[in-house]
């Protein structure tokens, strides 16, 4: 899509490379499944379009691209096919780690083995060019549209896309898994499945090494698996010199320190993971999800905060409105229309999302004052649609009367009215989706995965569904648990997206360490295409930081980037005070050194 | 044109900081110290030492060389990088606060006090940048 961007607006010239890339496709439309599901994208159309630009140019229009010593050095290392710096597939990497029209001189390269990249980064060193590794692009996909671009982005080089080390191997005995850093979450969760064990991973396409390195993997899980170094057992990198080092190797510096403060944003890695050893952890038998609606945050947060003390849930989050409807939606739409329903009639607002055993699940259960487990869920996936078409129907209308909707609807007598004029099939749920689609989702929908609650909690195929309509800016950081700062960081996020008319929302929050510590995402949305949205969103990232340094112990997501295989405790503790009204005056300068004045972004 | 970080370019870029910038209002009256440890420079991949000392925003210091007594300077802060990082941030084409964020340069010394002397410091560099240099 990108390619055909460039094309489009005339940043790069077709070269050979164009040619290898429509005849690399046969369009059988693969990829219009597995996108639309996500984001209701049909990149089949960009091929098309990339098809019908190269029939209109003549022959000798396709330039070969020229080697210089440095593509040519790279070849040597990995083989012809796996090293270029043609601009065509060059331009196809802008926005997932290459800034858009960059002008730079880039190469790319696919290295298979620990060794070539040894020699990659000799190859930058003795070229004095820099050179920046690359999974799967997911966090550079929305750190690029905004002023973290520059820092997270290399202006010239060698990236090094880690695609082709898939290397994967579950040891059931140890209960471990060593894998290369081209394997995906969903690659390593099926595998640990097998052998019926979970892997603590993020979302479904992105790379496991890079999420790890760069944000620790932050997942519902938290709460039993921890972060960071907790989930880690070893690894295996090559610093900036070349040299291959371990994590367990004795006589290295102390991997796991980390600096703390303004001044500790770094969003590139300062080593390259090749190979990770993590822990996998066993399921229970008798695993089952139980949801607990809410209508306030603070209610939610004593309830979730109060199941985290008391060690209750592997899984444990609170999860917005936002989250619940965008996820389980099967297009934007229906997910908008879920969304006002469940504002303006259930009062569902917030819910304490928790997978547990049979024991802690009677325990939940005798604890909330409403809660629904896995029929309702699968009711709401598959009746999405059907919700939607009774957008301000007499029977929501009826339940937004009640005093208390959420009891009304999820544990009093209208529960089976609901749940009755929920029940749907999946050809009725596919029916708004593109008609040539609607017979390979009818199937999908037929799975049970696609309506198990916990299937889909391991495998995290949904979350990226909440970029259907604009592109976001993943905001939030760690903190204590307490509700009274987590309820002032959400402020310090809301207030400037308000501010600067941003949507923002709570994402969802995760405990750590029985509660003393935890996770909070909270999202701004906005048009990336709309050049005043995205000086809007910089300047209410910049305005959020300021807020959220101010607040004791608190610590911006950015500000973890790179410190994945980090122990939290070197990263969060001494919980840091809040920056006092001199040390914000100075934050403002290194904005305004790093960045520019507000006026250039 | 001076050649980068020779003893004439930093004479110049001395001259050049004591004229135009304002103790006060560009330097901030800051009192620090710092040592640029620049690493693999062409033809041998010498190092060279570059230190500078600000006292209340006058700059008392501007050295560069090769000797190793540089090295033993006592200074707030020292930052080592390569050559090539080194030119971009002379050129303007990089802050020297954004190569520490893309991890082109490492810096020890305290975060907090680095904090109170990032503008000062790239008002410096800002000033530097225009002594005309050949690298």
């Amino acid at each position: 899509m990108e390619l055909a961007r460039a094309f489009a607006e005339k940043e790069v010239e077709p070269t050979e490379a164009l040619r290898d890339i429509v005849n690399s496709c046969n369009m059988c439309g693969i990829c219009d499944r597995q996108c639309y599901f996500v984001t209701q994208r049909r990149p089949t159309q960009a091929q098309q379009a990339l098809q019908e630009y190269l029939n209109t140019l003549p022959p000798q229009a396709l330039k070969p691209t020229p080697e210089d010593d440095i593509v040519k050095g790279l070849r040597a290392i990995v083989g012809d096919e796996y090293a270029t710096n043609d601009p065509v597939i060059i331009a196809s990497y802008q926005r997932s780690i290459i800034k858009q029209k960059s002008k730079g001189k880039y190469y790319i390269v696919m290295p298979k083995t620990t060794q070539e990249i040894v020699a990659i980064v000799n190859l930058a060193n003795t070229h004095k060019i820099p050179y920046l590794p690359r999974g799967n692009g997911t966090f550079f996909g929305v750190a690029l549209q905004t002023l973290l671009a520059e820092p997270a982005t290399i202006e010239q080089g060698i990236i090094i896309d880690m695609w082709r080390m898939k290397d994967l191997e579950v040891d059931p005995e140890s209960i471990t898994a060593t894998i290369g850093p081209g394997v995906t979450s969903f690659e390593l969760q099926k595998a640990a499945h097998v052998h019926k064990l979970r892997a603590n991973v993020a979302e479904a396409e992105s790379c496991v090494i890079a999420n790890a390195q760069n944000l620790g993997i932050v997942t519902t899980w938290s709460n039993t698996y921890g972060w960071g170094t907790d989930n880690f057992i070893d690894a295996e990198y090559i610093d900036s010199t070349g040299t291959i080092q371990h994590l367990s190797d004795k006589d290295i510096p102390n991997p796991y320190a980390a600096e703390q403060g303004l001044l500790s944003l770094s969003l590139i890695p300062s080593v390259i993971v090749t190979k990770l050893t993590l822990k996998l952890h066993q399921i229970l038998p008798d695993e089952e999800a139980i949801f607990i609606p809410f209508n306030n945050l603070p209610d939610a947060l004593d309830f979730a905060h109060e199941l985290a003390r008391r060690n209750i849930g592997v899984s444990l989050a609170v999860l917005s409105r936002k989250y619940l409807t965008e996820f389980i939606s099967p297009t934007h739409e229906i997910a908008e229309d879920f969304n006002y329903i469940a504002e303006k009639y259930l009062n569902l607002n917030y819910i304490v999302d928790v997978i547990c055993d049979s024991y802690s699940k009677k325990i939940v259960e005798d604890l909330a004052p409403v809660s629904f487990g896995k029929e309702m869920i699968k009711s709401l996936i598959l009746g999405s649609s059907k919700l939607s078409s009774m957008k301000d129907s007499s029977l929501l209308k009826m339940i937004g009367e009640e005093e208390d909707p959420l009891k009304t609807v999820f544990a009093g007598p209208m529960r089976k009215h609901f749940e009755k004029g929920l029940a749907s099939s999946p050809k009725e749920l596919v029916k708004d989706m593109d008609k040539d689609l609607q017979d390979f989702f009818e199937k999908l929908y037929s799975k049970p995965e696609m309506t198990d609650p916990i299937w889909l909690h391991n495998y995290r195929i949904l979350p990226c569904r909440m970029e259907r309509k604009h592109m976001w800016m993943y905001r939030g950081g760690y903190m204590p648990g307490d509700k009274k700062t987590i309820l002032k960081v959400v402020d310090a996020l809301e207030q400037p997206a308000k501010q600067y008319g941003i949507e923002g929302a709570f994402g969802f929050l995760s405990y750590l360490e029985r509660g003393k510590l935890c996770h909070l995402e909270y999202d701004y949305y906005y048009d990336h295409t709309d050049p005043d949205a995205r000086h809007r969103v910089n300047k209410a990232i910049v305005e959020s930081w300021r807020q959220q340094f101010a607040i004791k112990g608190v610590t911006p997501l950015e500000f973890i980037c790179s410190k994945g295989l980090h122990r939290k405790e070197h990263i969060i503790y001494p919980l840091l005070p809040g920056l006092s009204k001199e040390e914000l005056e100075h934050f403002e300068e290194l904005i305004e050194t790093l960045f520019g004045g507000e006026d250039t972004w | 044109m001076v050649k980068f970080l020779s003893q004439e370019w930093a004479e110049q870029a001395k001259k050049k900081v004591l004229t135009e910038l304002d103790k006060a209002k560009d330097l901030k009256n800051m009192n620090a110290t710092l040592l640029n440890v620049i690493q693999n420079i062409p033809p041998d991949n010498k190092t060279i030492y570059y230190y500078i000392k600000f006292t209340e925003g006058n700059l008392d210091e501007l050295i560069t060389g090769t000797d190793e007594s540089l090295k033993q300077k006592q200074a707030d802060f020292i930052v080592t990088g390569d050559y090539t990082t080194f030119i971009q941030i002379n050129n303007g084409q990089m802050s020297s606060a954004m190569a520490l964020l893309k991890n082109r340069v490492k810096m020890t010394g305290n975060k907090m006090k680095a904090l109170t002397i990032t503008k000062p410091i790239d008002t410096y560099n800002n000033c530097v940048k225009g002594v005309p240099t050949e690298y």
